[in-house]
């Protein structure tokens, strides 16, 4: 990976006396796809929390393509700083556990009002992006529907496309599928691989080994705020090197896992 | 005891004349107070220590004493500090102060009981703390600030008659004078009874129609 497009440099985070982040760094390449797994608890969602600063850590720096998202311990926040966290995080799409699209706008504002509000963008254009992105995760005919009349997969795929018509440069997407219902699963990761397949760099935290083994270049396995192991999915998941990462796989139970996939080695 | 009816013609006049100056008032205590609530409720809410504590003060000063006591306060007290101002003036002062410091709770209550993920969402696509409390957290408070808010607003309406007690001509102090005159205390109270009741269900009826207007959506919709 020559190519820094993410840095994640040093970062710490500690809540109370629990250390969430234990001097982690990571780099992401343009258009790499990073999976994250490991225990809960672990500092997975810390370390994803902490890439667009939504939980500043209390040390460390995040740069996407160069430009300083933040950087702590901060000494003094500025108005500049405020803009360019803003302006960064515009280019960061984040994709929620618990979906958190806005109860109070159809699908359609929910996919339209950042691109106006944020990206400035005049409000035809952006209603038609919005409805372009939103054909793209299969919602075309919930254009008018309110949230809460949308099933938890078709609220993600709407939690999906309001990141995506920002037209993002990395994705963020933190347990996509942990609250869907088993037979919602599929419809999500199905939006995901598509998105992987398109070359989308994304940096996912998530418990679905399958579909890790398929469409990430790279698996980062986490225990207690750090990195422990890390490496192609093939090599991660079929020969751990580490004890930890042995017993974590033993008890997700490998039946999860497909039996063959393009990324076994010979 | 029978009803002088006399009374309300000869006093009617009078009495609307302070209803007016009540309503004057309240509008202009209102006007000046939810907008100091909201910005109180922000500065509850801000990262800079100094700024949440000093809307903290202000707003339990003014939410742990009494109405008539800080009226007393600012009408004799403002004079010794070279601030004469006139009777009606710091009626509205004083009840704009008190009512926006039991709207900043309404407020703030309505602002937290929005989900935290709500908030998340909108900093993450780069909405800056602004537009995330005007586009997302706000409209979505509304629903559960408002029936509350309702009732400070009532709760202050009803404490406009204390500013009888420096003076001010409005409706309760106007009733006082008739019933000193008249020596017909039922008929100069039962009057302006009314047209607090009157007032209120007004202001009641005018927040429902808000409230529906801005949190029940429109009937239409996938599914």
């Amino acid at each position: 990976m020559a190519e820094k497009f993410l840095e994640l440099i040093g970062l710490s985070t500690r809540f109370g006396k629990v250390t969430a982040l234990d001097d982690v760094s990571l780099d992401v390449a343009r258009g790499e796809v990073v999976c994250i797994i490991g225990p809960s608890g672990c500092g997975k969602s810390t370390l994803l929390r902490a890439a667009n600063w939504l939980t500043p850590p209390d040390a460390g720096t995040v740069r996407l393509n160069g430009s300083v998202v933040g950087s702590a311990p901060e000494r003094r926040v500025t108005g500049a700083h405020i803009r360019a966290l803003n302006s960064n995080r515009a280019q960061i799409g984040m994709v929620f556990q618990q979906f958190n699209v806005w109860p109070h706008m159809t699908a359609l504002e929910n996919v339209t009002r950042a691109q106006v509000v944020v990206l400035r963008r005049d409000r035809a254009e952006a209603e038609a992006k919005a409805r372009q992105t939103l054909a793209d995760v299969g919602l075309s005919d919930k254009l008018d529907a309110w949230p809460d009349m949308l099933s938890g997969g078709q609220k993600q795929r709407l939690g999906i496309a309001r990141a995506l018509a920002m037209d993002p440069a990395l994705m963020l997407l933190d347990e996509p599928t942990s609250a869907l219902d088993p037979e919602l699963v599929a419809e999500v990761l199905n939006v995901l691989k598509r998105l992987a397949a398109a070359q989308m760099t994304m940096l996912i935290v998530t418990h679905e080994l399958g579909f890790a083994a398929q469409v990430a270049d790279r698996i980062i396995f986490m225990e207690a705020g750090k990195i422990v192991e890390e490496g192609p999915p093939s090599q991660l998941l079929h020969s751990p090197r580490t004890e930890r990462l042995k017993a974590f796989l033993d008890k997700l139970s490998l039946t999860a896992l497909p039996r063959e996939h393009a990324h076994d080695p010979v | 005891m029978s009803l002088d009816f006399s009374i309300f013609i000869d006093y009617g006049p009078r009495i609307l004349l302070g209803f007016w100056l009540t309503i004057k008032i309240v509008v202009l205590a209102i006007a000046l107070g939810l907008p100091l609530g909201a910005l109180l409720a922000l500065a509850r809410r801000s990262r800079f220590r100094l700024l949440s504590w000093a809307a903290l003060a202000f707003i339990e000063l003014f939410r742990n004493t009494p109405f008539i006591i800080q009226v007393f306060l600012l009408y004799y007290v403002l004079p010794f500090y070279g601030l004469r101002l006139p009777a009606e003036q710091v009626g509205v002062l004083a009840l704009a102060a008190f009512g926006s410091a039991y709207f900043a709770e309404v407020i703030r209550g309505g602002i937290d009981a929005v989900p935290a993920g709500q908030l998340d969402s909108a900093r993450a696509i780069g909405m800056s703390d602004l537009q995330a409390m005007r586009h997302i957290v706000l409209p979505q408070s509304l629903a559960i600030i408002l029936p509350p808010l309702t009732n400070q607003m009532l709760s202050l309406i009803k404490e406009s008659a204390i500013l009888s007690t420096i003076t001010v001509q409005e409706m309760t102090m106007t009733a006082i004078r008739v019933q000193g005159e008249t020596f017909r205390p039922f008929e100069a109270f039962i009057m302006i009874a009314a047209l607090y009741w009157l007032l209120n269900e007004v202001v009641a009826i005018a927040m429902r129609a808000l409230e529906r207007r801005w949190t029940t959506r429109p009937a239409k919709g996938g599914a």
